[in-house]
């Protein structure tokens, strides 16, 4: 035990400094190397790896929520919170346990079994996709050989879940909300998954350890020309629609349906499904991250020699941080600045436009990948 | 630049009703083609973006007031009309001669006056002078009729209390003769004794609890009393 | 043969769509809602997201105004207008001024007259403004509702220097006019409107330039001009339609006949028209109001002693002006005591309200939101 925890405060440290060896076991690795040594070791990392997740996970949401809010309040001209804690920065701790401590509403003619699992199973979704995420060497909890196919499956549930408490409302707004979500996650998982792709064709791999791997020659958004700068831009689009943030909102439509498919919830089920949208928000920053932008690589530019070794002194998690949060505030401008789609526009949008780009630009992609062009030239 | 161009559209006279205005039109969108939807769109959007960016980046664009901090500083206007009272002179009497200008000129029956004749002055005295706040529109037409310039508004506005009740004021803080009437007074001894002090809840129309249950009629009718 | 009788069973009957065999089904968008901004109650007939009917159900907010009115001295009733359509309140308390001050006979002098002409229009700017905010937000963008907002609290400021108040003024009455201008007005409103007009070219950019709400907006619930005029619409949403009826032009009041604008209409009369006027009656107050404060002539501000009793002669009278929101009529019958017999108000969100049940069917839901944020409507001034 003595020497695990040796361990850990070591691989604590070195995951902070500068990791130039980016070839580390995840946890699960770690954990399945063990278990034939010493039972107590591999129950270690499992343990580990599942308090990180769900440490992640409160601390994620946590933080999520509170730069959400101070963000708006800036495209907003103004403050946000800043009465709890320092600048505000305890107002969602509050906030959690304000909805924690709430009456536990239940209409009085939902489906009461389907109206509690929804929100479960739109959080167990959202955690088993975040196990996957590789935030560095070291932070890697599970490296599934099929992971993007995991990624994309586990992320479906969502769908489930937001159809479910729609559903079970038996609110006609919640239900309007619902079928929107349905019909718009649905689509837009094609065009999503089209986007993947081309990253899968470049690697060859659905391991997400191997695609981030894959780039320590250089960011797969440079290395695949424009098949992938096209395929960033559609991931982007997609990922944000999946997410049921403004412009593509439609599920909640604040101004139309009330509050859409979470109208009739409130107390902890409400913060589950809030919790869930903004830790899915991280998701898929983080997975763009991880495919299109090198994940934790750092950044070099070919031919900059002082440059590149000073990037490499700034940790792989800091680099994984700076990328993911820089996505998370696309995905926050785009939501402070546009108004809403309509569904029909919505349904043009992917049926007419992104799927036919993204199933071309795939086919592009292939070609890219038959002549040998890429993987050479942009920062590297 | 966007999809539609933002120009003002055919600017010329129009008639209507034999009577000829000049007038602009709507612009429209000039073309449905993917192209232009996308490009021009797309221009349009990013210029939305760029403006939001900009408030991002600049906090000095902040408006927002720390209201409860900022109380030393937060001062309504001189005309704002927040909390209603009585002008009082130096010597501490009030202005009030009780002519009721204002209790007619109030559109809901928010002042109620109650006045009776000095035995002393001969004159009509205030005995209550109730506002009621919880009925108030803040119309200023008492301010602006009174003759006398007894009452006024100032900008006091963190009225809100948990019993509506509080909210009946009596605006005077002792009942008798208004200022210049006072001053006719020659015995100083009555000068001094004429006035009996009343506090802001307390009167006819009583506020504490007990006799006062909210909607309780305040007082005799109009015209009945005296 | 007798025109069938249109019952509560015949518009509240679900039908299943001809062929398709989907069921009609009932929504109710109010009386709360976000969108309906208000107690505003629409019972809405969808199939699926497409809309097939609306009934608009009022009575949420009824304080029977007109009835108080009528136990109301002529300058009492002055405040009452301001609880109508609470964001013209100056333009509400000037058709009743106007219409009283015409049948006591009593005269104004210019000074009033340029400070009232200039004050409404200030006011619809204010009331344009905070349209623009709700719009932005009715559509899913909630940052122009906050920008709005931040506009409009600086002129809100502005009116409460020279007033008291910021919704309920009660600052128009008979005679003249509550207060003279505070010595802050005019410099403080000449810096407003410098700022304002980088602002109006803010929202161009934040929300007409963009693509999302263009497409939102263009082609959405047009109404005909003939269908508008049928429908007894006015303001803005006559004008989208293509009718330039302005009584700003076309029967001025207080010194509009002096002054020089362009009257901006629609074309289609769909809810991009709608948008756009409003977005350009803001450029046009906004020249407007930068020659009013330069030109307002010396004088008293106030002729008739406030107290005094003002007592009509026996008849009927009647005043319309243009709000922000349309036409706005005072109808006062009068039996020559000092408060009237029957008193009544034509305010135009009434008759603005009812084009939602030409334009809104065959529309989705969401285009609904678009719809009742383009008429601009303010409940109060419907149930009164």
């Amino acid at each position: 035990m003595k020497a695990a925890w040796i361990t850990t405060a070591l691989l604590a440290l070195h995951s902070l400094s500068a990791a130039r060896d980016w070839t580390q076991p995840t946890l699960a690795e770690r954990a399945a190397e063990a278990a034939g040594r010493s039972p107590w070791e591999s129950a270690f990392w499992i343990g580990l790896g599942l308090a990180g997740t769900l440490a992640a996970m409160t601390l994620l949401g946590l933080s999520l929520v509170y730069a959400e809010r101070k963000i708006a309040a800036r495209f907003q001209c103004r403050l946000g919170p800043t009465r709890v804690g320092w600048r505000g920065t305890l107002q969602t701790l509050a906030d959690t346990f304000k909805l924690i401590s709430k009456a536990d509403l239940v209409p009085r003619d939902a489906d009461r079994l389907l109206f509690f699992t929804a929100p479960w199973l739109v959080v167990s979704g959202m955690l088993l996709a975040l196990v996957n995420i590789p935030a560095s060497p070291l932070l890697f909890v599970v490296d599934l050989n099929i992971g993007l196919l995991f990624i994309s499956a586990v992320g479906a549930l969502s769908v489930l879940g937001i159809l479910l408490g729609g559903w079970a409302s038996n609110n006609k707004w919640s239900l309007l909300g619902s079928m929107r979500a349905g019909a718009q996650i649905i689509s837009y998982e094609l065009s999503l998954t089209l986007s993947l792709l081309v990253i899968v064709l470049f690697t060859g791999s659905l391991s997400l350890g191997e695609i981030v791997q894959s780039q320590q020659e250089g960011w797969w958004l440079w290395r695949g020309h424009l098949p992938a700068m096209v395929a960033f831009l559609v991931f982007v689009i997609a990922s944000t629609a999946e997410l049921n943030r403004t412009p593509f909102d439609l599920a909640e439509g604040e101004s139309e349906l009330t509050a859409g498919f979470h109208t009739e919830y409130s107390g902890l089920r409400f913060a589950l499904f809030y919790l869930a949208e903004f830790l899915n928000m991280f998701i898929a920053a983080g997975l763009a991250a991880t495919l299109f932008l090198g994940g934790w690589m750092p950044l070099h530019i070919a031919g900059l020699q002082t440059f590149n070794r000073v990037m490499d002194f700034i940790p792989p998690l800091v680099w994984f941080g700076l990328k993911t949060g820089g996505l998370i505030f696309v995905f926050m401008w785009l939501r402070w600045t546009f108004p809403r789609l309509r569904i029909d526009q919505l349904l043009k949008l992917e049926w007419r436009f992104l799927l036919p780009l993204s199933m071309v630009n795939l086919l592009v992609a292939a070609l890219v990948l038959l002549l040998g062009v890429y993987g050479k030239g942009g920062p590297a | 630049m966007s999809w539609i161009r933002l120009q003002p559209q055919k600017p010329g006279p129009r008639r209507i009703g034999g009577i000829e205005l000049q007038t602009v039109s709507a612009p429209r969108p000039d073309s449905d083609s993917l192209w232009k939807v996308a490009l021009g769109g797309l221009k349009g959007m990013l210029g939305g973006m760029k403006l939001t960016l900009g408030y991002v980046t600049h906090p000095s664009k902040v408006v927002t007031q720390q209201y409860p901090e900022n109380r030393e500083t937060l001062k309504l206007p001189e005309r704002a009309r927040g909390r209603l009272y009585f002008v009082k002179e130096e010597n501490g009497f009030h202005r009030c001669t009780a002519c009721r200008i204002c209790e007619r000129a109030c559109p809901n029956e928010s002042i109620i006056i109650h006045a009776h004749k000095g035995e002393v002055t001969k004159k009509p005295e205030i005995d209550h002078y109730v506002w009621r706040l919880d009925t108030c529109t803040f119309c200023y037409a008492c301010v602006q009729t009174c003759p006398f310039d007894a009452i006024r508004f100032d900008g006091r506005f963190e009225s809100a209390v948990y019993d509506r009740r509080l909210l009946v004021y009596n605006l005077n803080d002792y009942a008798g003769p208004h200022d210049t009437l006072a001053r006719k007074i020659e015995d100083e001894e009555q000068r001094a004794s004429c006035r009996t002090p009343v506090r802001p809840y307390e009167g006819p129309v009583p506020a504490s609890g007990e006799k006062l249950h909210g909607i309780e009629p305040l007082g005799p009718p109009r015209g009945e009393d005296e | 043969m007798t025109p069938k009788t249109l019952t509560l069973q015949d518009l509240l009957r679900t039908d299943f769509a001809p062929g398709g065999g989907t069921q009609e089904y009932f929504v109710n968008m109010g009386p709360q809602h976000p969108a309906t901004h208000g107690v505003l109650r629409l019972l809405l007939k969808l199939d699926g997201e497409t809309l097939r009917q609306v009934i608009p159900v009022l009575g949420y907010i009824h304080r029977g105004i007109e009835k108080i009115c009528e136990h109301q001295t002529y300058r009492q009733i002055v405040h009452l207008s301001d609880r109508l359509d609470y964001l013209s309140a100056l333009a509400n308390n000037w058709c009743v001024t106007r219409v009283v001050e015409r049948a006591a006979g009593i005269e104004t002098n210019e000074r009033i007259e340029t400070i009232r002409t200039l004050m409404a229009e200030l006011e619809r700017l204010q009331s344009h403004t905070l349209w623009w905010g709700v719009f932005g937000m009715d559509l899913g963008a909630f940052t122009p509702f906050l920008h709005g907002f931040r506009d409009r609290e600086e002129l809100t400021q502005i009116f409460e220097d020279t007033i008291g108040a910021r919704l309920t003024m009660n600052y128009i009455q008979p005679g003249g006019l509550l207060h003279d201008l505070h010595k802050d007005f005019a410099p403080r409103v000449r810096a407003w409107l410098k700022d304002f007009g980088t602002k109006v070219d803010e929202y161009d950019r934040m929300l007409s330039g963009n693509l999302i709400a263009q497409k939102r907006l263009v082609d959405i619930g047009a109404l005909s001009g003939d269908e508008a005029l049928g429908l007894g619409a006015t303001g803005p949403v006559l004008r989208a339609s293509g009718v330039p009826w302005d009584l700003r032009r076309v029967r001025p009041y207080g010194v509009y006949d002096q002054l020089d604008f362009v009257v901006p209409v629609g074309e289609k009369g769909d809810c991009w028209d709608r948008y756009w006027v409003r977005i350009e009656e803001m450029r046009q107050s906004l020249a407007l109001c930068e020659t009013l404060i330069e030109n307002i002539p010396e004088g008293k501000t106030m002729l008739v002693k406030p107290a005094a009793k003002i007592r009509l002669p026996e008849g009927t009278f009647y005043e319309e002006l243009e709000t922000p929101r349309g036409i706005f009529g005072v109808h006062l019958h009068s039996r020559g005591k000092d408060m009237p017999w029957r008193f009544h108000f034509r305010s135009p969100n009434l008759h603005n309200l009812w084009c939602i049940t030409k334009i809104a069917p065959g529309a989705r839901v969401a285009d609904i939101v678009a719809m009742l944020a383009g008429l601009d409507l303010i409940v109060p001034d419907m149930d009164r």
